[in-house]
């Protein structure tokens, strides 16, 4: 089983990719599991095709321990196991508390046991912010962080917090920096900036995705690229990451 | 009201749970909590406090620590105090604030052992979980810790006892004659988890040829023996006259067959997990008489209940039962399984369930801050509960081990 979390600024696009990635790999007829750490729980939306599923944390507080796995995760395209962890209303609670709850109440109700995927993403909201968004890159969760970034300023800085918190947390048996993956958004020198971070931060690129029309169409279907676009060159560069990143 | 306690007290939390079942093993316990009033952990629930030394401490965690998430100055702390102190192991425990900012203590274990070079332990508890997870979490990570000598059995049958603190034994003597009794009955003691008993008994407690759970919280620690040791465990208490010989049966038998056995469930019943094919055993006649009053149309008509932690209580029932042929039924409102339960006991996690089941009986045993519930027609039998209400009443705690049971 592989497990690795997506982390980057917010709005990078990580659940497009991740969502894309998760179809990819089904392709190849691995079995993954998708869960989304993020109180917005729109992660796995283009894989269960806006189909509603309960956040774990709405399960949680409305039925304690009573309820099963199967009240909180879905089946979505191709098979990927989703599930997504929710949060408090906004403005109130702990977004952050609420993640390490989720990840714990899964792995107490035996989801990784239970469906056995080959490989795990956690596709986690924006930067680490606090102790409850580093909980996907613990001991016994994601053994490997990807950051998705673009070559604009602010999700270069995003990015280089993250892997300053990724270093911070060397010694504690924490997931490792795996690589960046360059969304891009066709800014100036966007690659020459890129490839710096990743000398300052000691890292590679491990994929490219040009900006593509067909992620918004596809958005608009409910549907992943790879499902709405499987011929596209955009589904074939998701192929490639996906086997870059898996095999 | 749900999660109301308006009229009872409520049970030590599992902080309390990992200080007292660590207490003697001579371990440095850090309390990763702030500072203030933290002496309900070492002095109110501790009987021990005054008459035996442990290196308890409070990390005294500041506001601008916990918004900073400032980990390093625990580890810091940590470090030095265990440097100086040379503990055999040091188990940092969490409070209700490093739990609400997601404090990951066994990763700070981790660095301090490295830093150290004592074994260190990170304890997820949050000060929201009753004490019987609190020792659940300490003995089975003691076990899986410092339990690594060879799997070779002892020449003569040998018991552990799992899942004894003072937190539901108290210091009346309990716990020795739990020992006594098993000496009695020609088996070995092995190690007593955790009352009496050192880190090196720990250590070669893989040699014991069955373990005997004594509460909720040996559970867990006797689970790992049998995946790791092949240790089957039998659970109950020896109270009474009559139990005790048919618990000293269980444990010989037990230890014979490999099968884990609930002590006071009937045969066909009292396999962890359930099921079994010993239907003609005179066990399987000992069983129906525990179990038997509370079978067809007698069963709205139990007359004790007994309030308190399942195994302990669940035991104290069939003692009753067999001693004085008195129908009892256990209200447990901790942490447990079915399978630690009988058939006619019940869960009864909120006072409002106490409140709804209590009028059934007649006689009611429980801690005496249960009074409050007991009505006028009842009888109210005061049976102290550390984890409830204390040392208050340690003086007048009895001893119910292996002896008559008063009427």
């Amino acid at each position: 089983m592989k497990k690795i979390a997506i982390y980057g600024k917010g709005g990078i696009g990580k659940s497009t990719i991740v969502s894309n990635l998760s179809a990819a790999l089904t392709e190849r007829g691995l079995r993954v599991m998708q869960i989304g750490c993020d109180p917005k729980a729109d992660s796995t939306l283009s894989l269960r095709h806006g189909e509603p599923l309960p956040t774990i944390l709405e399960t949680v507080r409305q039925k304690k321990d009573a309820f099963s796995l199967e009240e909180i995760t879905c089946s979505g395209y191709g098979g990927v196991i989703c599930a997504e962890a929710g949060g408090p209303i906004p403005g109130l609670g702990c977004a952050g508390r609420g993640i390490i709850t989720a990840l714990e109440k899964l792995a107490v109700k035996g989801a990784y046991e239970t469906f056995q995927p080959d490989v795990v993403f956690y596709d986690v909201l924006g930067d680490v912010v606090c102790g409850g968004f580093s909980m996907p890159m613990r001991s016994g969760y994601a053994e490997k962080v990807l950051i998705v970034t673009s070559g604009e300023n602010m999700s270069i800085y995003a990015a280089a917090n993250i892997a300053m918190a990724i270093d911070n947390f060397k010694g504690r048996g924490y997931a490792g920096l795996g690589g960046l993956i360059l969304n891009r958004r066709n800014v100036k020198d966007e690659e020459a900036k890129v490839q710096t971070l990743c000398g300052d931060i000691h890292t590679s690129i491990v994929g490219r995705i040009d900006r593509s029309d067909l992620v918004t169409e596809a958005e608009t279907m409910k549907k992943t690229v790879m499902e709405a676009f499987p011929d596209s060159e955009l589904a074939e560069t998701f192929r490639r990451l996906a086997e870059t990143i898996i095999f | 009201m749900r999660q109301v306690a308006g009229l009872i007290s409520t049970y030590s939390s599992d902080e309390f749970g990992i200080c007292s079942a660590l207490y003697e093993l001579g371990g440095m316990v850090v309390m990763h909590d702030a500072s203030g009033c933290n002496s309900t952990y070492t002095t109110h629930d501790e009987p021990r406090w005054y008459d035996m030394d442990s290196m308890i401490y409070i990390s005294a965690i500041s506001e601008m620590e916990a918004i900073m998430g400032d980990d390093e100055k625990l580890i810091r702390d940590l470090t030095e105090t265990a440097l100086e102190m040379k503990p055999k192991f040091v188990a940092v425990v969490g409070a209700p604030i490093p739990y609400m900012i997601g404090t990951d203590l066994p990763a700070i274990a981790a660095i301090t052992e490295q830093e150290t070079g004592i074994p260190c332990m990170g304890f997820a508890a949050n000060g929201m979980n009753y004490y019987t997870k609190g020792v659940s979490m300490a003995l089975e990570a003691i076990v899986r810790r410092f339990c690594t000598g060879p799997a070779v059995r002892t020449e003569n049958l040998s018991v552990n006892i799992l899942g004894a603190t003072p937190l539901d034994f108290s210091l009346n003597g309990s716990v020795d004659s739990i020992k006594d009794w098993i000496r009695e009955n020609g088996m070995d003691l092995g190690a007593c988890l955790s009352m009496g008993s050192t880190l090196e008994d720990i250590a070669g407690a893989g040699r014991a040829h069955v373990n005997l759970v004594v509460s909720y919280g040996g559970l867990a620690a006797a689970r790992y023996l049998k995946k790791q040791y092949g240790i089957p465990y039998v659970v109950g208490v020896p109270f009474g006259e009559k139990f005790p010989a048919m618990l000293a049966k269980m444990l010989k038998e037990a230890a014979s067959s490999g099968k884990d056995l609930v002590s006071y469930r009937p045969v066909g019943k009292n396999q962890a997990p359930p099921g079994t094919d010993s239907q003609n055993s005179e066990d399987h006649l000992a069983g129906d008489r525990i179990n038997g009053r509370h079978t067809g149309k007698d069963a709205d008509k139990t007359r004790i209940s007994i309030i308190g932690e399942s195994i302990f209580s669940a035991s104290l029932a069939a003692a009753i039962e067999l001693d004085c042929g008195i129908p009892t039924r256990v209200l447990c409102p901790l942490d447990t399984e079915d399978i630690l339960l009988r058939e006619c006991d019940l869960r009864t996690p909120e006072e409002d369930d106490l409140m709804k089941y209590l009028p059934e009986t007649k006689i009611i045993v429980g801690d005496p801050m249960y009074r409050v519930l007991c009505g006028k027609d009842q009888r109210f039998c005061p049976l102290p509960h550390e984890a409830f209400s204390g040392r208050i009443y340690d003086p007048v705690n009895p001893n119910l081990i292996n002896r008559k049971l008063a009427k």
